[in-house]
């Protein structure tokens, strides 16, 4: 009970913390803002949010146990399905922290930190129709779910090998699973390996919200109970009702979602709101619709077709928003926390020289970056990894600060004449490692923007970058992939998957985030020998050549694991910006250029605007809108 | 051989004894009597003129950088606004405005008549060497080699361009060499190599339908019948008859490969960013409406591709004209 305590305290002043720094630097929003902005108690009721995407993107087909993609989290977390906790759906740094769902609170820790109880609301139903009451052992089944081998878990990393039995490799998701016990309908108990400071964080994660046996368990396949997903949250896609779950084979996909073009959701009746002290759920259905034409959607948002977009904007249109009075108030930019970077290879010339990559980070204009992004709308100057919403004890950090933030030529230049790449000391590389340097980037703006400004930058210190610009998906599998040796690449971004600095750089650095294909430490922070040898002759080369030059690859999967167990709290951040700072000045992997804003644009129809912090999207459980339509209407089926 | 001339009937008759040809009639070389038609197409004439034009620009896009003293990759980002939108259009400094990144389009637009032409006339005179030389050897010989290099055109035919096109720019792309050991590497090379490759059949089927038809001619007979061989029948008879055909053919794809290279460089396969062309400015336009508030990233470009490949099918079919022997010429 005294732990118990101990968190609540912690998890309340890290939002007192986050409510006094929560002032964007930008302009961003942090409360409920809106063309009709008004208190939650006079929200209109009913309605139909119609909001187009021009892809879905889906990581996991939909299905949550293996899900990866942020936007599906949102709509899982905030209309469709309930967990033991869930994030409140607000902005700023309170948005990013754990409150109770399906839980009464936020759990009780046992005195030595490895075990945690937490006990299930009453009243709680699934949806239809499985039409009963949730219990824990539901709850436990989504963690053996994400401990089995073929389901895929994209992020079964944060209970595998934190929770006693979860391995990740289990053979069925029937097999219980040692350190998970359900002792009634309402008690659920988690044995932990090792103290875990932000565990309530992964707690809080889609992948471990309740999941009727009954149904998922007829999906053995990664992402395959997507299309059949069990509502236990105020919607719930279009149809359910119809599906026939009198046995597996019986199953035919839910209507209300079609992979190709769309998904509808309509009200859950067996929601009952006396359950949920987080979502208000004002409107009565929500239609989202692929369409490629990202212009054309926007048309339809001007023209009352549709009530919100999210994602930035066409750069003309960007234009009408923030210059047109009677729309400047539809357009929202708010604290995406993610980072946008320029990674670079500590194994390959000329970046394996410490002092080659400062001089990178002192030679990048990032204002011009920002500038072609589409200015402060599209996100604030980085100085550092984490973004200050994720961790704020560096907001005011920048190792490599410059005049406007638009490049320290001489700096960098100082920097260069140190490394071994510029013999004749005049700052400029004039070894022929700096000719013809591959640099992967993206094949559209703002990427193909950054092409000529990187160019321009990286030639004043003597490195003429040879660009390549790939389709997204290409770009990131040719990073990913070890053996390809890319020097230098500016497409990757990377968002948090919780608002723990844990969650947000633990494996872009972290050596478990190394592999031959599928890297995500794409520096290769911490790469050894017997990694080497796993990708190739080449991968042994360049790291032989790499370590003679330069010693040992830095590792800091010793510095991530004492931040790990430290409990959450002012000691946790601290701990973390260490590190940050250690990366930043000690290791240098990244130009960290960006951080990146999240965009919505709303149609005059919405009300009471909220920002969901955690997803990084408009908060749907808390907005309303006034168009007065119906599901039928909108989706052609009255 | 197989070209007749008109002097050579005059002195042919002579020899046979035949009666003194008027003095008016004066005989002329197929150049002169090319020139006497191409010269009478006006049209043909200006769009000749044009293109001289445009290759001396494209030939001179260095100084011409020098003179207007903008770099085509030189940045004036003064020249956009907060949220990089360009705020200079056609101006005394800037005679086409500027693009997205503060670019000068006018410099651009020049040198993106060197990769436009470079791409196109070296692609072009690809696929006309393959095509000819493997047209010529199925329509000559017939039997297997002729199903062998048909089947190949119909193979090569039936690839879709567009994604094959993209999977090798993406193959290519992982490494600062290139693929094959830098034998293909993305770039003018690629794209050059990427169009002949898919341009080469339509050259092919037409030689080889041609020499299918010359073949059989009395005067390939007699050629057969005094001993001469195949290669020299294909090198000595066959091929100046095919000299017309291919020359106009030729001229009327390179608007097409010009229009190939801007539809890559549209989809950023291939050439490289910092190498202006004029099919990745349109894309550069086009990127979300850009052409509503710069209209001249588009328009320039645009007019360019358009005004080159109209002056190309125009000269084609001037040369068409002039080349046919059945064009009926007025005057």
């Amino acid at each position: 009970m005294k732990k118990h305590l101990m968190l609540v305290a912690l998890v309340s002043a890290l939002a007192l913390v986050a409510a006094s720094c929560g002032g964007d630097e930008e302009g961003g929003e942090t409360g409920p803002t809106g063309p009709t902005a008004e208190t939650g108690a006079g929200v209109t009721q009913g309605g139909v949010v119609r909001e187009e995407l021009t892809d879905f993107g889906f990581t996991g087909a939909f299905d949550p146990t293996g899900e990866y993609l942020g936007t599906a989290w949102s709509w899982y977390q905030q209309m469709l399905i309930r967990g033991l906790l869930m994030y409140p759906g607000v902005a700023g740094e309170e948005g990013n922290v754990p409150v109770p769902d399906l839980a009464t609170d936020l759990g009780q820790v046992s005195a030595d930190g490895l075990t945690v109880t937490f006990t299930l609301k009453d009243g709680v139903m699934f949806g239809p129709p499985v039409d009963r009451e949730i219990t824990s052992q539901d709850i436990a089944f989504a963690f053996q779910r994400i401990n089995t081998e073929s389901l895929v878990a994209q992020y079964g990393n944060y209970y595998c090998g934190t929770i006693v039995g979860m391995t990740c490799d289990a053979k069925s998701q029937d097999e219980p699973i040692e350190g998970i016990e359900t002792p009634d309908d309402k008690t659920i108990v988690f044995t932990l390996e090792r103290p875990t400071g932000d565990l309530l964080y992964r707690l809080a994660q889609p992948a471990t919200y309740a999941m009727p046996p009954e149904v998922a368990g007829c999906f053995d396949k990664a992402g395959d109970y997507g299309r059949f997903l069990i509502s236990s949250g105020p919607y719930m896609f279009m149809g359910s009702e119809d599906l026939d779950i009198t046995s597996c084979d019986t199953m035919k996909p839910i209507e209300g979602w079609d992979p190709d073009s769309h998904m509808y959701l309509v009200r859950n009746p067996n929601y009952d709101a006396a359950t949920d002290d987080v979502r208000d759920a004002n409107f009565d259905g929500w239609t989202l619709t692929i369409n490629t034409n990202l212009e054309d959607s926007y048309n339809k948002l001007l023209n009352g077709e549709l009530d919100l977009l999210h994602g930035a904007p066409p750069a003309a249109i960007l234009q009408q928003y923030l210059t047109n009075p009677d729309l400047q108030d539809n357009f929202k930019s708010e604290e995406g926390d993610r980072t946008w970077y320029l990674t670079m290879n500590l194994l390959v010339p000329p970046f394996d020289d410490i002092h080659v990559r400062k001089a990178a980070n002192f030679v990048v204009d990032k204002a011009a970056m920002l500038q072609s992004t589409g200015g402060p709308s599209s996100g604030l100057i980085a100085t550092t990894i984490e973004p200050p919403s994720v961790l704020p004890d560096l907001a005011d950090y920048d190792p490599y600060a410059s005049p406007n933030h638009a490049g320290d030529v001489e700096a960098a230049k100082a920097e260069m004449q140190q490394s071994r790449y510029d013999e004749d000391g005049d700052g400029v590389c004039d070894d022929p490692a700096c000719d013809n340097v591959l640099m992967v980037n993206r094949n559209y703006e703002p990427w193909t923007e950054y092409t000529p400004i990187l160019q321009e930058n990286f030639a004043e210190i003597g490195i003429n970058l040879k660009v390549r610009e790939l389709e997204v998906g290409t770009s990131y599998t040719t990073i990913q992939t070890m053996n390809n040796l890319v020097p230098i690449a500016a497409n990757a971004g990377w968002g948090k998957d919780y608002g723990s600095p844990y969650g947000f750089d633990f494996f872009l650095f972290n050596t478990a985030g190394l592999s031959c294909e599928g890297s995500v430490n794409y520096s290769n922070v911490g790469i050894t020998e017997d990694v080497a040898k796993e990708c190739g002759d080449n991968v042994v080369d360049a790291y032989n050549a790499a370590v003679e030059a330069n010693g040992e690859i830095p590792n800091v999967d010793a510095d991530m694991e004492a931040c790990v167990a430290t409990p959450l709290g002012p000691e946790y951040n601290a701990c973390w910006a260490a590190l940050d700072q250690k990366l930043m000045e000690e290791i240098v992997p990244w130009v960290p250029y960006r951080w990146g804003a999240a965009n919505i644009a709303l149609g005059d129809t919405v009300e009471n605007y909220t920002f969901d912090q955690s997803a990084g999207l408009i908060a749907y459980s808390k907005i309303g809108v006034n168009n007065g339509l119906t599901i039928e209407e909108v989706t052609g089926t009255a | 051989m197989s070209q007749v001339t008109d002097q050579e009937v005059v002195e042919a008759t002579q020899e046979l004894g035949g009666a003194e040809p008027s003095s008016s009639i004066i005989g002329r070389t197929p150049w002169q009597i090319f020139w006497t038609r191409f010269r009478r197409d006006k049209v043909a004439l200006a769009a000749t003129g044009f293109l001289v034009l445009l290759a001396i620009a494209a030939i001179s896009a260095p100084l011409i950088a020098d003179l207007v003293g903008h770099g085509p990759n030189d940045l004036y980002r003064e020249t956009l606004d907060e949220i990089g939108l360009p705020t200079v259009g056609p101006s005394a400094e800037f005679y086409f405005g500027v693009d997205t990144s503060g670019r000068d389009v006018f410099v651009r637009t020049i040198y993106g008549a060197r990769t436009s032409l470079t791409v196109a006339l070296l692609a072009t005179g690809i696929a006309v060497v393959l095509g000819t030389i493997l047209g010529s050897l199925a329509g000559f010989h017939g039997r297997w080699v002729d199903t062998l290099i048909s089947r190949s055109m119909d193979l090569v035919l039936s690839l879709p361009v567009l994604l094959f096109s993209i999977g090798i720019a993406a193959t290519c792309s992982i490494t600062a060499e290139g693929c094959l050991g830098g034998l293909i590497e993305p770039g003018v090379s690629l794209v050059t190599g990427i169009i002949a490759l898919f341009t080469w059949p339509y050259i092919g089927r037409i030689v080889r339908g041609q020499v299918l038809t010359i073949r059989n001619k009395e005067f390939i007979e007699s050629a057969r019948s005094v001993g001469a061989g195949s290669g020299r029948i294909l090198f000595r008879d066959v091929l100046p008859n095919l000299a017309a055909p291919i020359i106009v053919y030729g001229t009327l794809i390179i608007p097409s490969n010009i229009l190939f290279e801007a539809a890559l460089s549209f989809l950023s396969v291939g050439i490289p960013p910092d190498t202006p062309s004029w099919g990745r400015m349109l894309s550069d336009a086009a990127n979300g409406q850009l052409y509503t508030v710069a209209w001249w990233m588009l328009f320039f470009p645009g007019m360019a591709l358009v005004l080159t490949t109209l002056a190309f099918n125009l000269v084609g079919d001037g040369l068409r004209d002039a080349l046919d022997p059945r064009t009926q010429v007025q005057g």
